[in-house]
């Protein structure tokens, strides 16, 4: 009694595969954009903002480092309807993971921002460089060279956390395979090819990530 | 609800002819009728797995609306009841190799099973519906245009709303049953295709704020006999009859909420 593999359902529908894995390419390389520069904002509020700023801003990253991804989407795509915000389900998934991933970014890049030595912050004031310039240059960019392997690992859970995103029948990867599956019942076969496809898009944004750290961050310094 | 598939019906009916083809031996079923009023037991094969037709009690017994229509037979009949758990590709191999007297197995009344087995008068039904709110004007698909419709993902209304929606029509899918349902409370979704089961819970949840708008599809259930049987089968339409007539199949419709045949939904 072998087991049958039914991969013509699966490869038929390959138009619905590709739209689903577009949109969790989409879906994630701009919570990326997005939240890295959300994190970068609590961050720098997190080492060096006024106190009360510092309360909110740890207010939040404890909020959403410390409960579900799942439960997070339910409250943005639920919740807000009940106070006036309808987003779709498209622009809820969007606000979610950058809503997620901004905190445990934050989190990421303070820590290299707290390892920047005092001395170098000091020997660009003695240079005479201005705040923004000393962060930019002395502070955020050795911080980010330092954290970048840390920073890569959490966007490639984040593109594949975005599979949750088809409890709000937001229809990427893992929406459009459940589809497929209840259609055809070849669940095996669909999850074997959504998995292959999941690693594909893993490996594409490994080279850009590959990429950008030569660019951005190799020594010398441009 | 998945026990009603066509799919599951093809597996119902693979199993019967198997039993056909070992067949000779089942027992020439003649009189049902007779050998329940001589055993003084009526075995009737049920679901126990299709709320609120049939489930499993917290204490293991099988309970629902299927149990209390057995137990009610019986009283008519005047025998004991020995309810029989079933399953979806089963019950009709069941009842036609004499493992069941009949069947209150929510068992939807189609011209195919009717070439197997002989239904009574229909007794309950289920189906599926487009429920929204109350002041949206919607009668037909075509109303559903440039609007959204939320269900749930592989639901028996999944294929029925996917081949008649118009193409601007939106349709979301949800995980389950529970995520379509929140989806139209929170307005994330203009309308909802949902099993009958279910509305009586939505209306509790929301009193008053939605209707329902048009039918989906719909099936009647009738108890299940083997064919053939002339005396039972008047009896149990004579039953189901007095039941209607005595306000207790009304009482059950309350009982079991989403239990009640389409053609008499209020």
């Amino acid at each position: 009694m072998g087991f049958q593999f039914r991969f013509e359902p699966v490869l038929a529908a390959w138009p619905e595969l590709l739209e689903g894995a577009w949109l969790t390419i989409q879906l994630s390389l701009a919570a990326m954009a997005i939240g890295l520069v959300v994190a970068v904002l609590c961050a720098l509020a997190k080492t060096s903002g006024p106190k009360p700023v510092r309360v909110v801003v740890d207010f939040y990253i404890e909020i959403v480092r410390n409960t579900p991804f799942l439960v997070q989407i339910f409250f943005i795509y639920f919740g807000l309807p009940a106070l006036g915000l309808r987003l779709s389900p498209g622009n809820a998934a969007l606000l979610a993971l950058v809503f997620n991933v901004g905190a445990y970014a934050a989190e990421i890049i303070r820590s290299g921002i707290e390892a920047v030595p005092r001395g170098q912050i000091e020997a660009g004031i003695a240079l005479g460089l201005k705040p923004l310039s000393i962060f930019r240059h002395i502070v955020l960019k050795p911080a980010l060279r330092a954290t970048f392997p840390a920073l890569t690992s959490q966007f490639t859970l984040l593109m594949l956390s975005t599979s949750v995103l088809s409890a709000i029948s937001a229809d990427e990867l893992t929406s459009m395979a459940n589809n497929i599956q209840s259609r055809t019942f070849s669940s095996f076969e669909v999850y074997l090819v959504v998995t292959v496809i999941y690693f594909a898009i893993y490996m594409l944004f490994s080279a850009m990530f590959a990429l950008i750290n030569r660019r951005a961050f190799s020594y010398p310094s441009k | 609800m998945t026990k009603l598939t066509r799919r599951t019906f093809g597996v119902a009916t693979g199993a019967l002819m198997l039993a056909m083809l070992a067949g000779s031996t089942v027992p020439a079923s003649a009189q049902t009728l007779d050998s329940v009023k001589q055993a003084g037991k009526i075995r009737v094969g049920m679901l126990v797995d299709v709320p609120p037709f049939g489930l499993m009690s917290t204490t293991g017994q099988p309970e629902g609306f299927d149990a209390d229509i057995a137990a009610m037979l019986a009283e008519y009949l005047g025998v004991e009841l020995e309810l029989v758990p079933v399953t979806g590709p089963n019950r009709i191999p069941y009842l036609l190799t004499g493992q069941v007297d009949v069947l209150a197995a929510a068992l939807g009344i189609t011209e195919e099973r009717s070439k197997q087995i002989q239904f009574s008068q229909p007794y309950s039904g289920l189906g599926a519906i487009i429920l929204a709110p109350v002041d949206m004007e919607v009668s037909s698909f075509d109303d559903l245009a440039d609007r959204s419709v939320g269900l749930p993902r592989g639901g028996s209304q999944d294929p029925v709303v996917t081949s008649s929606a118009l193409p601007s029509t939106q349709i979301q899918r949800y995980d389950d049953d529970a995520g379509a349902v929140q989806a139209l409370l929170s307005n994330q979704v203009d309308s909802l295709a949902v099993a009958t089961v279910l509305v009586p819970q939505i209306e509790q949840m929301a009193p008053g704020r939605y209707d329902t708008k048009f039918l989906l599809y719909s099936q009647v259930q009738g108890i299940g006999m083997r064919p053939g049987e002339a005396d039972l089968l008047e009896q149990v339409d004579a039953f189901i009859a007095q039941a209607r007539a005595e306000g207790k199949l009304e009482e059950l419709y309350e009982k079991w909420p989403g239990t009640r045949p389409a053609d008499q939904q209020d």
